[in-house]
């Protein structure tokens, strides 16, 4: 049975939800004047008493809470309301914070007749934890970053003295072997065995940890099959006859060529065949190649590795492919190995697009199948194999994407309208965080970097780059503010010069910018003595003099004595006074006006990251120095070269 | 048989240089690049080692100066990293070195790879 609820009983059931419901809920008339709210309401508006009338309208109710400073100090409230006013007839939401700190969800919904319903929620909770989650998010991922360059760094110190350790021993096993002293030959033997067995580990977790990083690349090409299998077996023949055991190729005369990865398939193969090596005694390690269909009659190249050796049960064959396990935790002891040779060799094919797989059985060996897909191109000419890689259209500049990276919006007005007009397709970020994301979701052609940015200035931006695989091809302009004082690092620099330094770059400038004259001083600043003394030697067979400072305040106490050199040659990252803060005070001493300096930029760069800027395209432009075409022609310059690389690696 | 062997770490030097002399070559040191690119011109070697990661001029550029001038660029080059990353040999097969092994170096292994390459030049 159905009741009819009175008007008053009605009335009182909606009371009831109102003040039960976990949000604030205020209903406006078609005149905007306040007709119903509940509780909660009140509670988070904090509003007078004499607001919660039917005298009083929606514009006073912000006017008030204007007045009350909620719009800031300064804002103009009659724009607040009207920018409120205007939106009324729809739906929206947005996100007030009170002055307390409580954070509101405010959304208002017209209703039919006119007027509207406002529901206030407070999620400052939820704020709070959107907030503790995103930094959570901004550590591990700066943790992360850190922990890939520290194993990077590391493995480089730990192999270093590894070296040493391995060669010296097997020079004295050399020694101990002429002298036929066997006793010493065999303990030099287990050293050298050693050093190679941790030098394994070390290059392994390092692969590893570059995988797991997602920072391994891949290069297709085309490989001959028939030569990559030579290669493989000249490294692991030795470890099959080690145990008596001997290798067995059968490999088609036309097996022909694949486009693949030569270096990581040829370590897939010599990693199942070492390991087959390992298990196997007096036996057989068979290699086989052949070509073969799938269900889908997609063309795959079979390799497959079999042995004669002690082989696994399927409790072992299941923990086989993970990390620092193998078959039997006493296999190590037994047999040497690191246990990521194959969880490294599943990664490595799985990259390639294959599959892996093993056939085993306790006591009748082991039998690794890989399959790579063979989808054309490895039977073609080495020219035609590029041909669908080379996707660019000829000389058109809308091809080229350029991302412009600057906090400065005027900057992105000014490109916009020069580079667009000329067809490039321009992506926009505001700072360096900003660039990161839009270039590892979608690399562009080009970048052109501002150089001071709030939180992550340029250096950095193009250090992370640089560190980045994926990234650190793509050609970088740097644009620097010359006319700003505050911004100590581009003050009067006239030119920047990569670290090692070439000291042929480094006679031309000093021709360049320094007269010819006997009695001519050359500034060295570095705090590197080694680098003093290479560019020293360099100005002295110029025919000139030089003086030396460790840092900034030595550069500085050198200038007050001595009348102004003909150059400076700046190093920026140095203790006490580094080169940023000699460039700026430098510039307050009337005698260096004029005198040209010269930046060594070497700054958060590692020696690699460094030759490759040497010889790649790196330009440093000044933003108010050069005019806005000569960037144009820059860039156009910049993106035929780098066409022209791709072109030139690919038909190699 | 003159081998140039091009390395900047002293004991790396030390110890590869022994090694090459105890097999019969005759070896010339260099332990920056831009004394590598002199003595590829001046001390006419046979074939280089080259170390990759060296001061001054590094051994890509090294190479590919020595790979540029025709006085010099028949001279077969082999490239010694400390690891084998996959683009460390791209690297340096790009900057025109004719081999590519890794350090420590097995001896072994790398004189039959200079003996193929002096073999076919």
């Amino acid at each position: 049975m159905k009741r009819t609820l009175s008007s008053e009983e009605e009335h009182a059931f909606l009371r009831a939800t109102l003040d039960y419901m976990q949000h604030g809920v205020a209903m406006y008339d078609a005149d905007h004047k306040l007709v119903t709210w509940n509780e909660r309401f009140v509670d988070y508006l904090q509003m007078p008493e004499e607001f919660l009338g039917t005298d009083r309208t929606f514009s006073d109710y912000i006017r008030y809470i204007g007045a009350r400073g909620e719009f800031g100090e300064d804002a103009d409230i009659e724009k607040e309301l009207e920018k409120r006013l205007k939106v009324l007839a729809t739906s929206h939401s947005f996100e007030r914070v009170r002055p307390d700190g409580m954070v509101m969800e405010v959304r208002r919904d017209p209703v039919p007749g006119g007027g509207f319903i406002a529901i206030y929620t407070d999620i400052t909770e939820r704020k709070k934890q959107e907030l503790a989650l995103r930094k959570a998010m901004e550590d591990a991922e700066s943790a992360n970053k850190v922990k890939s360059s520290f194993l990077a760094n590391m493995s480089h110190e730990l192999r270093t003295p590894l070296n040493a350790i391995i060669g010296y021993s097997e020079l004295l096993a050399e020694d101990a072997q002429d002298r036929g002293d066997k006793a010493a030959l065999g303990d030099l033997e287990k050293i050298s065995a050693a050093g190679k067995h941790l030098l394994g580990l070390i290059n392994e977790i390092l692969d590893l940890s570059k995988i797991e990083a997602g920072k391994m690349e891949v290069y297709l090409e085309r490989v001959d099959l028939r030569k990559a299998i030579d290669d493989v077996k000249t490294i692991v023949d030795p470890m099959i006859a080690k145990n008596g055991s001997r290798l067995v190729i059968e490999c088609p005369p036309d097996i022909g060529g694949l486009k693949t990865d030569i270096t990581k398939i040829k370590q897939c193969l010599i990693n199942l065949l070492s390991n087959a090596a390992k298990f196997t005694k007096q036996g057989t390690v068979l290699l086989r190649l052949s070509r073969e269909k799938d269900d889908h009659g997609v063309a795959h190249v079979r390799f497959d590795v079999g042995d004669s050796g002690i082989g696994m049960t399927p409790e072992q064959l299941g923990r086989l492919f993970q990390a620092f396990t193998q078959a039997d935790s006493s296999t190590t002891r037994n047999f040497g190995g690191t246990g990521l040779g194959l969880t490294i060799t599943r990664h490595f094919v799985t990259m390639l697009g294959g599959a892996i797989d093993v056939v085993s059985e306790p006591g009748k060996g082991s039998t690794f199948t890989i399959t790579l897909p063979d989808r054309g191109g490895g039977e073609a000419e080495a020219g035609h194999a590029a041909d669908d890689l080379r996707m660019q259209p000829e000389g058109v500049a809308s091809a080229i994407t350029v991302l412009i990276v600057d906090d400065d919006p005027a900057v992105h007005d000014v490109l916009s309208a020069t580079l667009g007009r000329e067809g490039y397709v321009l992506l926009h970020a505001r700072d360096g965080a900003e660039a990161l994301a839009i270039m590892r979701k979608s690399p562009p052609d080009i970048v052109t970097l501002d150089v001071q940015m709030p939180k992550i200035d340029g250096w950095s931006v193009l250090g992370i780059m640089k560190s980045e695989s994926a990234l650190e091809h793509i050609p970088v302009i740097m644009l620097t503010i010359v006319d700003d004082r505050n911004l100590g690092f581009s003050l009067g620099a006239s030119e920047f010069m990569t670290k090692p330094i070439d000291r042929n770059k480094l006679t031309a400038l000093l021709r360049k910018l320094a007269p010819a004259k006997a009695d001519a001083v050359i500034l060295i600043v570095d705090d590197d003595p080694d680098v003093r003394e290479v560019i020293a030697a360099t100005v002295k067979a110029a025919g000139m003099t030089s003086a030396q400072a460790a840092n900034g305040r030595e550069a500085l106490g050198w200038l007050s004595n001595h009348a102004a050199p003909a150059l400076v040659l700046l190093d920026l990252m140095m203790p006490e006074v580094d080169g940023f803060e000699f460039l700026e005070k430098v510039r307050e001493l009337d005698s260096m006006i004029e005198v040209p300096i010269v930046v060594l930029t070497a700054k958060d760069l590692t020696e690699r990251e460094r030759s490759f800027l040497a010889e790649r395209t790196l330009l440093v432009l000044s933003k108010s120095g050069q005019p806005i075409g000569t960037l144009g022609a820059a860039l156009s310059a910049l993106a035929h070269r780098h066409h022209g690389a791709a072109e030139s690696r690919l038909e190699k | 048989m003159k081998v140039l062997l091009v390395e900047d770490n002293e004991m790396n030097r030390d110890m590869l240089s022994r090694r090459l002399m105890r097999n019969g070559y005759e070896v010339v040191m260099a332990v920056d690049g831009q004394q590598a690119v002199t003595l590829a011109g001046s001390a006419s070697p046979d074939i280089i080692l080259m170390d990759m990661s060296l001061p001054v001029i590094d051994g890509w550029e090294a190479t590919r100066r020595v790979k540029a001038d025709p006085a010099t660029k028949g001279i077969p080059v082999i490239a010694l990293t400390a690891h084998a990353m996959a683009e460390d040999e791209k690297k340096a097969r790009d900057a025109g070195c004719d081999d590519f092994d890794t350090k420590p170096v097995d001896i072994q292994r790398l004189m039959g790879k200079m003996q193929a390459l002096l073999g076919s030049a």
